[in-house]
């Protein structure tokens, strides 16, 4: 059974937050709840860079979500 | 007076073609930092090497694609190119502009970025170079307030979609690839805006097989329109254009200002035919239509006698006409109300 939005929400934070690289794919998301669809979990992780929790960071060809504070400090 | 001297450089401009060096040096008058450009481009020249970088954290809030980050590796030579931001902004459905949002673009431009800008890009939107990070959010603004226009796709996001000028203009369009155009941007807005791929993915829509958006070679998802039925042969205009009468010009007259000889349908037409469909049988003309690829070489070679059914495969389509059928042509839209352009969305009504 799917998670719930608040679940996944939750599982979505906690693996950008222990991922061994702070630079996410979408499609690294969409193992956080295999039994949700990837446009659904797509719609979470955008409402996540809404709330402030995730961010959009491009390797100048591929867009990827990261967590501000990681990215910030691997930035510097 | 130059800042930073370019040997290397002024090379290109010795040619006796247009040369970006002299454009570059011309905008450095208003933009000092296009010095810097062409100090970093003479020092790469010398190195051998590329001194941008790009990626990292630039983009507007909320936005995953649109911005597409440059940065200098040596900003302190070049501080004026030490962030250099390129800004994609989305186009109205078959790159139709009025001049009045053309300036308005420019002024824009010239008041956050350094006032270079390409078009268009292969996706077909207009390119904006060099801006600071900084300056992205207040041209966001602007762009989305003021002017309702919005970025562009860029990045792993699906790409802007782009047409051709489909009826608009265009005698050959067989469906409305205008109004295909805006419904699927309007539709995978998200997708344009915010990553949804591990890579780039573009829809492209051409009216006819003459494919002038270069949908096939250029897309993921590629949209030619054709035509319904086989295609009926006016056996008199054949006529006409074998007896060169010079109300039937060969290429609608389009190379008719060099004596090219008379007109050959078997040289110029028939042998021309990639799959051998056609022949003449005494003095009429003849369509395997089972065996046409519909590539329109013969129609774009002699057009009268060609006429084409509307395509029944999209909807809003139009039939294709014999340019001697054609209406005088008035403009069948206008930049701000046609249903045809794109409906720019403010990012304030996505989130």
């Amino acid at each position: 059974m799917a998670l719930s939005v608040e679940e996944l929400k939750k599982a979505i934070i906690e693996k950008a937050k222990k991922a061994p690289k702070p630079q996410l794919y979408i499609k690294d998301f969409y193992e956080c709840d295999p039994d949700s669809k990837p446009r659904d979990i797509k719609k979470i992780a955008n409402a996540l860079v809404t709330e402030g929790e995730l961010m959009f960071w491009s390797s100048g060809s591929t867009t990827m979500y990261a967590r501000p504070d990681r990215i910030q400090n691997e930035e510097k | 007076m130059a800042k930073h001297a370019t040997p290397l450089l002024d090379e290109l401009e010795k040619g006796p073609w247009p040369s970006f060096v002299t454009d570059l040096k011309q905008q450095a008058a208003t933009k000092p930092e296009c010095w810097d450009i062409l100090g970093q481009l003479e020092l790469s020249y010398k190195d051998r090497i590329t001194h941008w970088k790009h990626g990292g954290i630039v983009g507007v809030f909320g936005y995953g694609g649109g911005i597409v980050g440059r940065y200098s590796d040596v900003p302190t030579r070049f501080p004026g190119v030490e962030h250099f931001h390129t800004v994609r902004i989305a186009q109205p459905s078959g790159l139709y502009y009025s001049t009045e949002n053309l300036r308005a673009l420019m002024d824009l431009w010239e008041k956050y970025g350094s006032g270079v800008t390409n078009m268009h890009g292969s996706t077909g939107d207009m390119i904006f170079l060099g801006t600071r990070t900084e300056n992205l959010e207040p041209l966001f603004w602007d762009l989305t307030h003021d002017l309702k226009q919005d970025l562009g796709g860029s990045g792993s996001n699906l790409r802007t979609p782009s047409c051709c000028l489909g009826n608009s203009r265009c005698e050959w369009a067989c469906y409305d690839a205008q109004e295909l155009c805006n419904s699927l941007t309007q539709r995978y807005q998200d997708e344009i805006h915010r990553p949804a791929f591990p890579y780039k993915f573009k829809f492209k829509f051409s009216g006819c097989p003459n494919d002038c958006v270069a949908a096939i070679a250029r897309s993921d998802f590629a949209v030619i329109g054709t035509w319904k039925d086989n295609i009926r042969i006016d056996q008199a205009a054949v006529q006409k254009y074998i007896a060169n009468d010079p109300e039937y010009p060969a290429n609608a007259g389009a190379y008719k200002g060099r004596d090219w000889g008379k007109f050959d349908i078997q040289k110029e037409v028939i042998k021309l035919c990639p799959t051998n469909c056609m022949w003449m049988e005494g003095n009429e003309l003849k369509i395997d239509d089972s065996e046409c690829t519909r590539c329109m070489h013969c129609i774009m070679s002699c057009r009268a006698p060609f006429v084409l059914e509307r395509s029944k495969a999209l909807p809003s389509a139009s039939a294709p006409r014999p340019r001697s059928l054609m209406a005088p042509s008035s403009p069948p839209w206008s930049f701000r109300s046609s249903k045809s352009m794109p409906k720019m969305i403010s990012r304030t009504s996505l989130i």
